[in-house]
């Protein structure tokens, strides 16, 4: 099994009652890579996570983790996890919490080395309680570190963090990957992704709808979004270079690769009122991956 | 012992809330109880029945307040998120599971025991050793039932009615249960109220061993049946409400 990818999935669907959050999703991540899985809130970024770990029960598909189901994984102490509603004890100290987590693993992270590593100094006598948000997220990495797992899960590690405490962090996720550790992370941060990670996911509605560098995605995302006023009856199709159309009451979104285009022919078809024009933001521009329905995802290999 | 059972027995212990409930406040009440209603009686006889019997309530109130207080805290533990974190370790789910009982029935242990010293040799009750021995191991066996009512609370309820639980729960049991005063105090419609509580069972099983050095075997089979269904429906509700649903 020394072949097999740190994580295989396959046709990964998950629902939560009738609502799909997770819709057919395959992705397959070799060891050594650093992966980010970007997406809106919502997106399923967390339900893949949590799938991984064998946390939740999918409706189909199938997750391999280094070849092993996701719960034989787990016990064998191959993957460490950051949840993100996963939390600290009450009335305990971070050293015996991260003694306790240490000891379940079957070999453990050297202490001293994962305190620098997690950046936990001086923080191991201090009560669970007295912590800070970033702190706190910093001693949850340790716990993620504890076992020194070749494959690392964190869902959206730096959503407590200020601007400082993100940027160390991404420091520390890495030098992780330097040490050859594989690192997939949940974020809606198109900068966190960028910052860290060699490879992107772009999910939406529970799908792979990008995935590439850093800078493929950067390209296949930056289009502009053109808003304004128009009559319900006005006919927007075959304009040029628009990838979406969205309509809320009577102002219209469209998303485009070539705004000077689109406003081109918009403009000889008549006025425009209320108009606006902004760079895509990542929401924007995966509603128009999504709105594309393009057959595969920007950027997976064929 | 195990990592994981050390480390939640030290988390219950450091709270000094837990200790005064559970150890303190009964061993108190025990000795106020007998002084105040001891004192009334005329006979040395009827003062030793009166002072054995508190002392076999106050076991009880301290024991369910304690296996109440250990097990309902698995809602602050789901609350925090701290229930999720194990199930990303090797340590297999189960072991959290059994580790938070075990918790619960070894603390339920110094209630028992202190209110006992307590009556001995504060109160002066008197009984031979081997009753002394049964009783302790009654009520602490006994104290199953409660570890079980409160890993159904614990599991059922959210963090902040779960807090409110840990009281109210106790005190209802005890109040309504015939701890704090006997069952025969109380009008007849309430006595009937009585009879359905697991707490007053429990005491019956420590009265029986004072009384007649064994519990009644009707006494016996109610806890058995109460433990037997909270712990049921506790797996049923472990089952039903995963520790997470969380989309995204």
């Amino acid at each position: 099994m020394e072949s097999a990818a740190a994580l295989g999935i396959r046709g990964l669907t998950v629902r939560y009652g009738d609502a799909v959050a997770v819709d057919d999703l395959s992705l397959t991540i070799p060891r050594g890579q650093t992966v980010a899985l970007l997406g809106a809130n919502g997106a399923g970024k967390s339900t893949t996570v949590n799938a991984v770990l064998g946390l939740l029960r999918p409706a189909a598909g199938q997750v391999r983790v280094f070849g092993r189901s996701p719960a034989d994984a787990v016990r064998a102490g191959s993957v460490g996890a950051m949840l993100q509603h996963g939390g600290l004890p009450s009335e305990a100290r971070v050293g015996e919490v991260l003694d306790l987590v240490r000891r379940s693993f079957p070999t453990a992270w050297p202490l001293d080395d994962l305190v620098v590593t997690a950046g936990i100094e001086g923080l191991l006598g201090r009560s669970v309680d007295a912590l800070s948000g970033g702190q706190r997220q910093r001693v949850l990495l340790s716990l993620a570190l504890a076992g020194a797992p070749p494959l690392l899960l964190l869902d959206e590690p730096t959503s407590a963090m200020d601007v400082e405490g993100r940027r160390a962090f991404w420091t520390t996720m890495r030098g992780l990957a330097g040490r050859g550790h594989t690192v997939v992370f949940a974020t809606h941060h198109l900068d966190e992704a960028d910052a860290v990670a060699d490879r992107v996911v772009v999910v939406a509605e529970g799908r792979v709808v990008a995935d590439g560098t850093t800078a493929e995605i950067k390209t296949g995302v930056g289009g502009r979004t053109v808003s304004f006023t128009a009559d319900p009856a006005r006919r927007l199709d075959d304009l040029p270079a628009v990838t979406a159309v969205t309509r809320r009451g009577a102002t219209v979104t469209l998303a485009t690769t070539d705004a000077d285009a689109t406003l081109r022919a918009l403009l000889a078809e008549g006025g425009l009122p209320d108009l606006e024009v902004r760079g895509a933001t990542l929401e924007d521009a995966v509603l128009s991956l999504i709105a594309t329905r393009r057959p595969t995802p920007i950027g997976v290999p064929r | 012992m195990s990592p994981l059972f050390v480390f939640q027995l030290r988390r219950v212990a450091r709270n000094k809330q837990f200790v005064f409930f559970t150890v303190l406040l009964p061993a108190l009440f025990t000795v106020f109880l007998t002084k105040i209603i001891g004192g009334q009686m005329a006979g040395a006889a009827e003062r030793q029945d009166v002072a054995a019997s508190i002392m076999v309530s106050m076991m009880a109130y301290g024991a369910i307040g304690a296996a109440l207080g250990a097990t309902i805290r698995i809602s602050f533990d789901r609350a925090s998120g701290w229930l999720r974190q194990p199930r990303v370790t090797p340590v297999p789910q189960t072991q959290v599971f059994g580790v938070d009982v075990a918790v619960g029935v070894l603390l339920t242990l110094p209630s028992v025991l202190v209110v006992a010293l307590v009556g001995r040799f504060v109160n002066g009750v008197q009984l031979p050793l081997g009753t002394w021995i049964t009783l302790v191991a009654v009520l602490w066996a006994g104290s199953a039932a409660f570890v079980a009512l409160g890993v159904l609370v614990g599991l059922s309820l959210d963090e902040k009615a779960a807090g409110g639980a840990i009281g109210i729960l106790g005190v209802v049991l005890a109040a309504l249960g015939g701890l704090w005063w006997p069952v025969e105090m109380l009008p007849e419609a309430m006595r009937g109220l009585a009879y359905s509580l697991p707490s007053y069972w429990y005491a019956e099983l420590g009265r029986g061993v004072i009384t007649g050095g064994l519990p009644a075997a009707v006494a016996v089979l109610a806890i058995a049946a109460y433990t037997a269904a909270f712990g049921a429906l506790a797996v049923l509700v472990a089952r039903r409400r995963p520790l997470y649903a969380v989309a995204g």
